[in-house]
Formats: C-alpha cells, structure tokens, sequence
C-alpha cells in the first residue's frame, strides 16, 4: 500500500466515524423530540378512558377500536369524505397561495413604483391584527356576497396574496437573488414579466417550495374558517370534523381523537416528503455560478 | 421545473373550474314554492350527530314539504359559531340553546317569540311539572326545553362503607358532609371529596336553602359579601385539614373529573353527568341529595340542560315551532335519543326512552326527590356565564393561596359589577 | 459568456419574451409593471382585509355587544383597559412568552437546520423526522398530550427528580405553567427549521470553499460566511417567530382554559381577547384590546425592521 492511500483510507475510516456520530447524535436528539409524538401513536391504541391521566407510555391493553370509531365517520359521512374535503381546499389553497404570494412578492421585491414603501408597511400591519376581530365583519362581507356555507371565503384569501407571512418570505428570497442575473435578462431584451418567469422564479424555489409545504400543512389543519363559514357537515374538512371528538358536555372520545389525528396526519406527512425533495440543493447554487 | 410549471398551470385550470363550482353549488335557502327549507344546529359528539340524522329522518317523513339541513359542532366551537352567525345575519332557523345564554340572546331581540305557536304547531302540554315556565324571559317564551338535570351529590360507595360512614341521604347538613369527607380521608387514605365551594352552583344551592337566591328579580347577586366570606372561608377550612382535593390536582386532571384513578370519594355536580364519570372509571358511583342546613328544603331544581328556540329572522316560524315540538314530544324521537340529551322533558318521551345503565340510576334519583324540586329560578341575567366563571377563576386563586378570602370576595363583587352592568 | 438566464436550454421560453424594450430608467421606476404585479393583493387587501380591519378599528370606540347596534364610547374601552387587571396580568404573560420562546424556538430551528444541512445519507428522513412536531400542529391532541407529560409523577417530572430537580409541578403549578407552553413552542421549531433550510441552501458552496483556502475554521466559517448569507431568512423568522408568539391560542385555550388555568399564569393575550369578545359579548373592548396588540407589535417590528438595516445582508439589493 502506497502512503498516499494508506493516508487516504485513514481519512475514509475518519469519515465514516464521523458520519457514524453525525447518526447516533441525530438520532438520539430525534428520540427526545419525538418522545411526544410516539405518546401521541401510542394514546390512539389506547381505551379511550385512560388516555387522560395516565403515565405509562405504551397501552396497558391495546386496542384498535379507536381506529375502527374514527374510520367509521360520523352522522352517515364517511371519514374519506371530510378527508376529500380537506385535500380540495389544501391543494387549492397552495395553487391560489404560491401564485398570488410570488406575483406580490415579485412587485415588493424587484420593482420600484410609488408608494412601495407604504404598501409594503400596510402588508406587514395584516399580520398584527389577531384574528378573532376580524372574523365578524370578514363574516358579514361574505353573508352579504351569499358566499357563506361555500369554499369561497376560505379560498378567496389564498388567491389574493392575503397572506402576508407568504409574501413576505417571497420578498426575503428574491432580494437575496443577485441583480446581475435581471441585467442579463434585461439586455437581452426580456421586460419585468420576463425577469420574473425566467429569472427571479426559478430562482425562489426553494422560498415557493416552502410555502407549498406550509400552506398545505396550515390548510389542512384549519379549523377557525371552516368552523365559522360551513354549516353543511358534508363539507366539513378533517379539523372540524374532528372536534366533535371531544364535547365535553357529552362523553369525549379522546382514543377516538387520537386515532383521527394520526390518520389525518399521513397525508400531510406524504406531501411533505414529496415536496421536501425539492429543497435538495443544486438548483439553487448551479443558478448563481457564470 | 418544467414539470413543476406544467402541474402548477394544469392546477391552476383546474383550480379556477373548482372554485367556480363549489361557489354555485351551494345555493341559498329554499326557493321552489311550496318547499321548506330549514337550518337547524345543534351541539354533541358524533354519536349525538347520528341520532339526531335518525330523528330529522323521521320529521322529513312526516312532514312532506319540509327539508331540515343540520348543523353540529361541539359545544365551545358551537357557541363561537353561533354567535359569528348571529352578528353576521345569519342565524340558523331552529338552534340549540343554552340556559346561562339565553337572556343574552333573548334580551338582544334575536330569538324569535315562541309564544304564538303555543297550542297550534308548539305543543306543550306534555312537559314536566317541574319545567313550567322554563324558557321564558320576562313573560315571553323563548325557548323550550328539551332535557334537564338538576344538581346532586356523587359518592363511592364502598369508601363511605369502608369508613363506616353512612351514605348520604335526605336529611343530612353541609357539617355531617364536612365530617363524612374527614372520615373517609382519615380512614382510608383517600380524599373525602373534590373543593365543592370552588363551584358556584354549591352557593347557589346553599342560598336556596336558606330561601334566597344566586341572583335577584333585578339581576342583581343575591347575596352579600359577608355570605360569600362564609362560603369560600369553610372551603378554606377544608383545605386546611386537607380533606378535599388539592387544587394543583383538580387543574392537571382537567378535562377529566377527579373521578378519573378515583382521587376522591365525593363530588357534587349535574346529575346527567353521570353518563361521563361512569365512563371514567370502573368503580361504582352512586347519586345522593345535595346536603342540606334546612330540612325539608333541598333548595334543587329542574333545569333545563338543552333548550331549543327560533331565530327571530327566520323565513319560517311555523315550521320551525313545529320541529320544536317534534323533537321534545314525539315518542319514537325519545326512544331514539334515550338518554343522549339528557333526561327527556316531557312524559312521552320518558317513557319512551329506555334508559340503560346510568341514566336509568339518575331518572330513578330524580323520581326519589322529585316533590322535592323547586320552581326553577328565572332565566339567569346577562353575564351569568361570565360571573360563573370569575368565581371558578378566584376561587382557583384563593385555593392556590394567592389571594386572601376578603380580597377575594372584594375582586368577585366588582368583577360582578362590571359584568353586569346593562 | 454564454447567456445567463438559467433556462436558456428550452427554446419555448424565448418564444414568450415580450419584445425588447428599452431598459425601464432606475429613478422613475416601473409602476405599471408593480401595481400590475401587486393587483391580486390590492383587490385582496380591498375586499378582505382593509374593510375588517377599518371595521374593528371603528368598533374599538364602541359598545358593540355582537348583537345590537354600536353605540359610541370613545375613548372608554381603552381607558378601562389600564384599570383591567386581567389585561395587565394577559401582557405580562404573554410578553413573557414571547421573551422566552422566540429565542429558544430560533436557536433549536438554527442548530438542526445546520445539522441537517450537510450532505448525509437519509437527509429527507432526518428533515421529515424533525419536522414531526411541527405536521402534527398545534393541535389539541398535543395539547392534550403535552399536559399529560408534564403532570405529576409523569416524564417530565421523573426525569427532573432522577436528577435532583424538582419543579414542584409543571401544569397545576402557577410559576412552572408557563415554562412549559414556552417548551411546546420551542419544540415546534419545524416551520423556522425548515424556512433556515432553505435559506441556507441558497448560499453559494463557493464561498465556503474560498474561506476555507482562506483558512477560516469552522466557527469563523459560521460567523463571516453563514450568518451573513442567511441573515434575510433569519430577520425573517426573527420577525414572524415574534409576531406569532403574541397572537398564540390554541394550545393556550387547550391547556389553560378561558381562565389561563392555574391562577391565570397562563392567561395569555388572545385568549383573554377572546373571551371578552365573544363568551362575554364585549365584542367593542376586544377591539380594542385587538388595537392596543397591534400597536404593541407593531412598535417591536418597527424596532426590529430598525435594526435590521444594521445586520442584515441582501445579497441582491440594489438599495
């Protein structure tokens, strides 16, 4: 063996050990953070009574009848229904949102016009406000409209750039793009819908994947619009579906609550998975280089 | 990327159809002559959501001509709701109604009147003795009820045996209960019973007793401050002696009661709920007389758990009056529910409901003391709910030690002030 | 140099370049293009947001009970507001809460994020697996879940006392309560993780490999070369993390009740906000406490904005 790949199997044998410690150091933090999930799993086994108040970890006796309530629905509506329910309004909100909060971003970020400034104070403000004032009188706007009882008022917003949490992270993104990449673009004749298209958004994508990810997961686990804008139970989406699960002044069915929020959960988990591949590098470093 | 672009336009097609649809699919109220259409919502658990689907099955088919879409959320959520409909113009026709709300609701002109369709498609005849007159607000009716409890004493019998303590029974004063929960603590090692002067529905039974009242004809508090130092003073006192349970306990067990690993022997609360601490453990709880200083008067009443009422918009009074009715007088309906709503408030629909379990224990305690109930009081004022509250909140504080009992009382009486004021 | 514009492989996107125009001038700036651009939030902020928000700044200065017409008060809500010792008792709690849980939720999401930024095998398994307490939400079984851990006698409890710690009680305990809504919030640094992912993945390996030739070491490495390069995404999740924790509900109102459950250490702002407004139907002093909020938060994020001309770093900016 040649000193060079003697020295070159030390540096191997250094990696791996290292990578080995990266896992074990992982994984250890991930058994203290997840502690409360598997406590989560491992309540939807559980009877329902002895959920609240109990100390062990795992099932005394397990059970699946949690399971078995939850996938029985409720009121003659099947439990894949209100699951339809919220994967419409989920997708369609991360549609609406990505658009709307790129389009707005865009302007904030890249163009100057006037009144810029106060605009962009005004977007920021949306955000102080708790929402609980403002549920009645954006009620009474859509009573008026004849919307309510429909997917409207929970949509209208998304498509709108309404979230400013959106527009905002869009803005931090695109600032952090370099303007050497608009010039380009510029000399070769493209005006600012084409900086945009071909420039800035591919850029974002990274800041569009992430909102993706964060208006699914927040859709989906929506529960104060559709409380306050669907009567018809066969629209209701899982959330609210859910909190029947837990009337205090009938008999709560916590193992039944638990066993829901675990199917609910796996959607979510399964979008998250496909879109997280997206943030994997090389995109992003490959755009700047030349 | 392109393929990203590629999915996000065919979305954006397909979302743009969507919204469209969804939009036009909900149609308004009822519009073909001749059809009735109405909102009708309520507050349960899912099991309640499938008996009620049973029971509107049933009124549908016996009254052609009038469709009944329904509407549920669990009670903290329903109220929220409720309350955003209400403001926003947009009440449901038939709604589920709480005691302790409904002055609020009927004082604020958005309940309808009931009092037209008494006799005609609101029959009343049926409802228990003990419910005559409930539902009204100052000579109107609003509301009609559609179960009741009234409040009583929960025990373990096999503590109070094991401590040689007898059960209790009518006849017995707060002191021989005092006694009892120090025997039982002492004897067996468990609590004697949960910190009942936490609860204002004790002062208010108290108060009864003493032939007073929790609020006056005015709406005002009924009693003095130098009557609530008493009250809060013997819950004081029992904590001193360390017979009730601890407060840092009662909070970490919420929601659950203190029935839950059996931390007590006793507690004092609304009979129906006997259907929820049955489900919490294993042991047998038993339903006894609230104690009393005054024999002869129990100071308990019949209240109405569940009230039904109108919107005062809605496009169809009568309609809605006579689903009321249906759902407090047709038999079949309360062999449906059985005891889902709680006790049923007429005689039909007790009869029809075959009570199992539980519920068979609380109709057989209600029968015992049933010449002992009292008119029930009038519909509580505007804030009741809130002061119920502040006194859970102080007297959580008192228990803690954080504050005095005259600073205490003091923060209650202003608080009560403030809350109501017209 | 071949043309930068990074699709310049698919000629269907030359197709669709506008025709060439001069180069719009700097100093005028562009407003047809940005109001064209910002018209979908312009009517969004019209219909949805500026009328509501005009309409509760309104109502503020009323008696509005949800039910009857407002009648005028003026400046009386807010008065009564200094005099409401429940409303001191919620700030307290509440600007507590954020004083605790921002910093802590920030440097967790920062730790892992860095953590996971590095090429490993199983990197979308570990992001996933981080990001768990945040899918799962702040929901109520969490909640319901969260108090059970921090009973008596649970885990937490054990834990600390094998150590010789004792709390003396986590959730009925009114000095500890809140510690441990702060840890609930700490342990949902998903959201932040994620945002500091994404932001660290747009900083150029070039730059790392030049400090290194440098000779900068590994903490020299963070403080020249990361810190800088994702200060837009950390002044993002600065700000967002502070706004949010002041606005927190759900697991409060689970944990705490209406009454901010024990001894209303746990009384936080919007759930006391909710309570008058609507179980108490004083929805005109919710309003203004809702104002009185805005104003607050406002001030820390006119702050914040402040500072962050001093720290934080565009890479792109043409200020």
């Amino acid at each position: 063996m040649t000193p060079a790949s003697r020295a070159a199997g030390a540096a191997t044998r250094r990696r791996r050990l290292g990578s080995v410690g990266w896992h074990l150091a992982a994984v250890a933090l991930l058994a203290v953070i997840l502690y409360p999930v598997v406590w989560v799993v491992s309540a939807s086994f559980k009877p329902s009574g002895s959920i609240v108040g109990s100390l062990e970890l795992f099932p005394q006796d397990p059970t699946l009848g949690n399971y078995q309530r939850a996938a029985e629905g409720m009121a003659g509506i099947s439990v894949l229904r209100f699951f339809w329910n919220s994967a419409v309004l989920a997708v369609l909100a991360v549609v609406g949102t990505v658009a709307s909060s790129a389009l707005a971003g865009y302007a904030f970020a890249r163009l100057r016009f006037r009144g810029r400034t106060v605009l962009f104070v005004l977007m920021i403000s949306t955000l102080l406000l708790p929402f609980h004032v403002l549920i009645v009188p954006q009620y009474a706007v859509f009573q008026k409209l004849g919307l309510v009882d429909t997917y409207v008022p929970l949509l209208a917003g998304k498509f709108l750039a309404a979230e400013a949490f959106f527009v905002f992270l869009m803005v931090q993104f695109m600032r952090g793009i370099p303007h050497e990449l608009d010039e380009s673009a510029r000399i070769d004749g493209a005006g600012p819908w084409g900086i945009f298209w071909h420039v800035v958004l591919p850029l974002s994508r990274p800041a569009m994947v992430t909102t993706a990810i964060f208006t699914f997961i927040w859709t989906w686990n929506d529960f104060l619009a559709p409380l306050i804008y669907l009567s018809t139970p066969d629209k209701y989406p899982l959330p609210l579906a859910l909190q029947l699960y837990i009337d205090q002044t009938t008999l709560s069915d916590y193992g039944a609550l638990m066993a829901m929020s675990m199917l609910a959960l796996l959607p979510v988990i399964g979008f998250f998975l496909f879109f997280q591949r997206l943030l994997v590098d090389g995109v992003a470093t490959s755009g700047l280089k030349g | 990327m392109a393929i990203l672009k590629r999915f996000t336009r065919s979305l954006a097609i397909a979302a743009a159809l969507s919204l469209v649809a969804t939009g036009t699919v909900a149609c308004g109220d009822d519009t073909e002559s001749g059809e009735v259409a109405l909102r009708y919502s309520w507050w349960g658990n899912a099991d309640r959501a499938d008996l009620m689907q049973q029971a509107i099955d049933l009124f549908e088919e016996q009254n052609p001509g009038i469709t009944v879409t329904p509407s549920f959320q669990e009670y903290e959520a329903y109220w929220q709701k409720l309350t955003t409909e209400t403001a926003g113009g947009n009440m449901p026709d038939v709604l589920q109604m709480d005691f302790s709300y409904l002055r609020e609701y009927a004082d604020r002109g958005v309940l309808g009147g009931l009092d037209e369709h008494v006799g005609t498609d609101l029959v009343l005849d049926d409802l228990l003795a003990g419910f005559d007159g409930a539902g009204a607000v100052d000579g109107t009716l609003y509301a009609v009820p559609v179960g009741g409890n009234t409040w009583s004493m929960f025990y373990n019998p096999a503590l109070f045996e094991q401590a040689g303590v007898p059960a209790p029974a009518i006849g017995w004063t707060w002191e021989d209960y005092h006694t009892a929960m120090a025997t039982i603590k002492a004897e067996t090692g468990t609590y004697g019973g949960g910190n009942y002067t936490g609860v204002i529905y004790n002062l208010e039974a108290q108060l009864r007793q003493e032939g007073g009242a929790l609020f006056t004809e005015d709406g005002r508090l009924g009693f003095s401050k130098e009557r609530l130092a008493r009250f809060w003073q013997q819950g004081m006192d029992l904590i001193e002696q360390d017979v009730v349970l601890p407060v840092e306990t009662a909070v970490q067990i919420k929601p659950a009661s203190l029935w839950v690993d059996d931390l007590a022997a006793s507690d004092l609360s609304w009979d129906n709920f006997l259907t929820r601490y049955a489900g919490e453990t294993d042991t047998e709880i038993r339903l006894g007389p609230v104690p009393s200083n005054n024999p002869g008067q129990l100071g308990q009443y019949l209240k109405p758990a569940m009230l039904l009422s109108t919107s005062a918009g809605t496009e169809h009074p009568e309609a809605a009056a006579r689903l009321i009715s249906f759902m407090i007088n047709d038999p079949e309906v309360g062999r449906i529910f059985g005891g889902n709503r709680g006790l049923p408030a007429t005689n039909a629909q007790r009869d029809a409901a075959e009570l199992d379990g539980p519920l068979a224990a609380v109709a057989a305690y209600e029968e015992t003391i049933a010449d002992q109930l009292t008119q029930a009081p009038p519909a509580p004022p505007r804030g009741a709910g809130s002061i119920e509250a502040a006194f859970i909140r102080i007297s959580e504080e008192l228990h803690y030690g954080r504050i005095g009992v005259a600073e205490a009382v003091d923060q209650l009486f202003a608080e009560a002030e403030e809350i109501l004021e017209p | 140099m071949t043309s930068s514009t990074v699709d310049s492989a698919r000629p269907a996107a030359a197709d669709r370049r506008r025709p060439a125009r001069p180069p719009s001038g700097r100093r005028n700036g562009d407003p047809v293009a940005g109001y064209l651009f910002l018209s979908p939030w312009i009517v969004g902020m019209l219909l949805l947001t500026v009328g509501p928000m005009a309409a509760s700044l309104y109502l503020s200065f009323t008696d509005y009970n949800l039910f009857t017409t407002p009648g005028w008060v003026g400046l009386d809500n807010y008065r009564r507001l200094f005099d409401d010792d429940r409303w001191l008792q919620s700030v307290r709690v509440t600007a507590g809460y954020v004083l605790l849980a921002v910093p802590l939720k920030l440097a967790a999401a920062l730790a892992v994020a860095m953590l996971l930024n590095q090429r490993r095998r199983g990197q979308g398994f570990y992001r996933a697996a981080f990001y768990g307490p945040s899918l799962i939400g702040a929901s109520v079984s969490v909640a319901i879940v969260w108090k059970a851990l921090f009973s008596d006698d649970a885990v937490v409890d054990r834990l600390l006392s094998s150590v010789g710690l004792d709390s003396g009680g986590w959730v009925g305990n009114p000095d500890f309560s809140l510690l441990m809504l702060v840890l609930l919030a700490a342990w949902q640094f998903g959201a932040p993780m994620v945002i500091f992912l994404a932001g660290l993945k747009q900083v150029p390996a070039e730059l790392y490999e030049a400090a290194e030739v440098d000779g900068a070491g590994r903490a020299r490495r963070f403080w020249s070369v990361t810190l800088p390069m994702i200060s837009p995404v950390l002044f993002f999740n600065l700000l967002l993390e502070t706004i949010n924790s002041f606005q927190i509900f759900t697991s409060a109102y689970v944990i705490g009740g209406r009454n901010g459950s024990p001894a209303g250490s746990t009384l936080f702002y919007t759930v006391y906000l909710y309570d008058r407004g609507f179980t108490d139907f004083r929805m005109g002093y919710a309003s203004a406490m809702a104002w009185m909020l805005l104003l607050g938060v406002g001030l820390v994020t006119a702050m914040l904005f402040r500072t962050a001309r001093g720290w934080v770093h565009y890479s792109g900016d043409d200020r």
